[in-house]
């Protein structure tokens, strides 16, 4: 597979996966137009990705500093699609960053870790 | 409009930070949403504040491009334009809030104040249950978005939602709401 790299935007993230070192991000602002022809091609890129993974630690370093309802939505799905693989033995790392003064990024990073049960999701905070 | 009541206007509007009135498209919410918190961060708002007022901000203006009935035609990217209002300001209380005004269509009225009240006198627990429910469930389908808009809204507000929903004409309605951040 090659790498899966798209730049941030005033309204969409960076993402960066990496089939190589199984290290992803995700990063910035998310609050496009229209949220499926965004995350569309992502969730694409990680479904195939998930299915031939074997064994290898899969580690997400998320650092959202704000989403729109939308997104919320879109991130959901890609929870349960890290928690489904999660559930049937492949090990998958979720470090959810905030700024410390974030308090509405770290309320968001509880609600799914809310939803998760077989993901390892960390709040991790930076200043 | 004249000079004078122009400037009537611009003295009246004590506690006004922005007002909007015309096409909204995205490049519009990033612009005005870029400036909105360019003045906060100015004010020294706090973190929590900035976001608390961008998040309903957002959300209104995105509801606007999404519903508002006075729109305008796709561009080639498929990107939409649709007319609308927007205020942020202070209110007598010294807190933020943000308004928003469009045009809906008059038979939608039923169903969209059924939406907001639904949520309107929920408890933050109450809400937060909700929101999750609905953001694992799919929206309706009459919805262009993910149907979370005001849910978000009322978790981010420190009152309860308040709107108004005015017939214009025989089809249209004029549909407004304040949130306070």
């Amino acid at each position: 597979m090659e790498k899966y790299l798209v730049a941030a935007t005033k309204s969409t993230p960076k993402i960066s996966l990496n089939p190589v070192t199984h290290s992803h991000e995700i990063s910035g602002e998310s609050y496009p137009e229209n949220c499926s022809k965004f995350y569309g091609p992502v969730f694409g890129w990680i479904k195939e990705y998930l299915a031939g993974v074997n064994g290898s630690k899969v580690t997400f370093s998320m650092d959202i500093l704000y989403f729109n309802s939308s997104s919320s939505k879109a991130l959901m799905e890609l929870f349960e699609l890290l928690d489904a693989a999660a559930s049937s033995g492949t090990n998958i790392i979720v470090d959810w960053r905030y700024h410390e003064e974030n308090e509405v990024a770290l309320e968001c990073g509880e609600d799914f870790m809310e939803e998760v049960s077989s993901v390892s999701f960390n709040l991790v905070s930076y200043s | 409009m004249d000079f004078f009541s122009q400037k009537q206007q611009f003295l009246q509007d004590n506690g006004v930070i922005l007002y909007f009135n015309g096409p909204v498209s995205q490049d519009v919410v990033e612009g005005v949403g870029e400036a909105v918190r360019s003045k906060l961060r100015h004010e020294a708002a706090g973190v929590s504040m900035m976001q608390r007022v961008f998040t309903i901000l957002v959300e209104q203006m995105q509801n606007i491009i999404r519903y508002s009935t006075d729109r305008l035609a796709e561009d080639e990217n498929g990107a939409e334009t649709a007319w609308g209002q927007i205020i942020v300001g202070l209110d007598e209380e010294g807190g933020y809030f943000v308004s928003c005004g469009n045009k809906i269509n008059s038979k939608d009225t039923q169903k969209l104040q059924k939406k907001i009240e639904h949520v309107q006198h929920m408890e933050p627990e109450e809400l937060k249950k909700y929101y999750k429910e609905m953001r694992r469930k799919g929206p309706d389908s009459d919805s262009k978005g993910a149907g979370l808009g005001f849910i978000e809204m009322a978790r981010k507000a420190r009152a309860p939602l308040s709107f108004s929903i005015e017939p214009l004409d025989d089809t249209s309605s004029f549909f407004a709401m304040k949130v306070k951040a």
